[in-house]
């Protein structure tokens, strides 16, 4: 690493190689909950963006007067706020996204990844170093939630965004019983949990042939 | 602490901090919450529309317009200008002044007396809005006078929209295992069969409980009677037990082909105290509406 690593690296390096879920595995109790349509995990992946960039910005602007023995309670503060703009930004445009997050969004605020990216980065470094790696972090978050989204709405509904892509004549009819069926497992919890454990060891395959 | 960082600040310095801080903080979110209050209150509003029409048919949980084919089937439609309905497809999805306006043309609010009889908020001298909101918590069918929305059929567009009723939609609440559960429940002129059901305000366990706002669960009940057979085959509306259960398991397995099963849905696993919740809710609200919904079954009867 140089001294002073180029601003962008701050935002790369969160997308793959520092992703908060295959790496560092945090943010997992939203993504096993959000993912079984794709259109909720993206607004859902973009709610977590821009809490984990503005608080992250926040955060590093107040670092310096900051006292260290309240800095927990301030970046909660600071997420908080941001967490319930967003929800209520939601409530006002997006009632039925709003609906189906229900308590998701709140809980933001406890989303480890959140709070492990103010703790971790944004409270050492200036305010735009800070921004991207917290908008990073929100978009490798993304990135994986909708990856799992598609999977589980494409084997659990036939459907991507709503829409039919596995055709309608596949399925399994009174007169062909053994055609295609959704896989009901992929529509409850668990199959997120599968999913997340393959992607993370498939993850740690590929990083291993990488020359270190 | 590394060398670098200042000395601790005193202790006045810190809680001088966190009262500032706190005060931002309120000051942002008080004021974005009376800037969002109408939008917000606007958003709820349509939902609460949307699950009435969904419960009446109208319209589809994936958001375009629903009418009946002469076989009785639903199936998908579209909005033409004037709020009538023709047949469609799916990708008709319906926008937020369509809905408004279907609403407006095939939905009627009644209030309805301990007779059964019907009048409308005009007559009766009664503000619509603020009933609404105001008896919503408490239950309307606690009240001497009973909400209840009559539901019009279908009409060609540029034609006359006719005047005979195609259902009734019940407001329903109750208690769920975590709070309050609002709903309708929209009833065939017969004043017997579920055309359709929703919930629209409720808080309970997101997966389990909380199934009761989709729509897999909601399809179990169209069709169901909320009077209670009798072993003979024949209603008593006047004595019957009236509800609809929902059932801990499968209702064919708890219940076998007894005349009850017409009357109970299948229950979540995992969410039974849900489940009697919504029995108990349908229990006391469809109870207070018999007397009307004796008129309505004699009247169908006699035309």
């Amino acid at each position: 690493m140089t001294h002073k690593p180029p601003n962008l690296s701050y935002f790369t390096s969160q997308l793959w190689s520092g992703n908060q879920i295959l790496v560092a595995v945090l943010g997992i109790c939203s993504a096993l909950g959000v993912t079984n349509r794709l259109s909720v995990s993206i607004t859902m992946g973009l709610s977590v963006c821009f809490v984990t960039g503005c608080s992250s910005f926040i955060v590093s602007l107040l670092r310096k007067v900051t006292p260290d023995s309240v800095r927990m309670i301030t970046q909660l503060a600071v997420i908080a706020v941001f967490v319930t703009i967003i929800d209520q930004f939601l409530q006002a445009y997006f009632y039925s996204f709003s609906k189906v997050l229900s308590v998701f969004v709140g809980l933001i605020i406890t989303n480890c990844l959140v709070m492990g990216r103010a703790e971790s980065m944004a409270r050492n470094v200036e305010p735009i170093p800070a921004f991207l790696d917290g908008l990073g972090a929100g978009i490798g978050y993304m990135l994986v939630i909708c990856a799992v989204g598609a999977i589980r709405e494409l084997f659990g509904f036939g459907q991507l965004l709503g829409y039919q892509v596995v055709p309608l004549s596949w399925y399994a009819t009174a007169e062909n019983p053994n055609a295609y069926e959704n896989f009901a497992l992929m529509v409850s919890p668990p199959a997120a949990f599968f999913i997340i454990g393959l992607m993370i060891g498939g993850f740690k395959l590929l990083q291993k042939e990488e020359p270190a | 602490m590394s060398p670098s960082q200042p000395k601790q600040p005193s202790n006045v310095k810190i809680i001088l901090f966190m009262v500032i801080l706190s005060f931002i903080c309120a000051l942002v979110l008080s004021s974005l919450a009376s800037i969002l209050q109408q939008p917000k209150e606007i958003a709820k509003e349509l939902d609460r529309s949307k699950q009435m029409m969904i419960a009446a048919k109208i319209l589809s949980h994936e958001g375009y317009f629903l009418i009946q084919n002469e076989q009785g089937e639903y199936d998908p439609a579209k909005f033409v200008e004037g709020g009538a309905l023709i047949p469609g497809n799916k990708t008709d999805i319906a926008s937020r002044d369509e809905l408004l306006q279907v609403y407006k043309k095939r939905i009627v609010p009644y209030l309805v007396n301990d007779k059964g009889e019907l009048a409308t908020f005009e007559e009766e001298g009664i503000n619509e809005k603020e009933y609404v909101n105001e008896y919503k918590k408490t239950g309307y069918y606690k009240l001497p006078q009973k909400l209840v929305y009559e539901i019009l059929p279908n009409f060609e567009p540029g034609g006359e929209q006719k005047e005979t009723p195609n259902g009734y939609v019940i407001p329903v609440n109750g208690f769920g295992l975590w709070d309050a559960i609002y709903g309708y429940l929209a009833v065939k002129p017969d004043g017997d069969t579920v055309i359709g059901i929703a919930w629209y305000d409720q808080k309970e366990t997101p997966g389990l409980g909380a199934n009761i706002a989709d729509a897999p669960w909601q399809s179990l009940f169209p069709g169901k009677k909320i009077f209670q057979e009798s072993p003979s085959g024949e209603t008593d509306f006047k004595t019957a037990p009236i509800g609809i259960t929902v059932v801990k398991g499968k209702v064919t397995e708890v219940l076998g082909d007894v005349p009850k099963a017409k009357s109970a849905v299948d229950g979540m696993s995992g969410a039974t105290l849900t489940g009697n919740g919504v029995t108990d809710a349908y229990k006391d609200v469809l109870s207070a509406y018999r007397p009307f919904f004796i008129k309505i079954h004699d009247e169908e009867e006699g035309s």
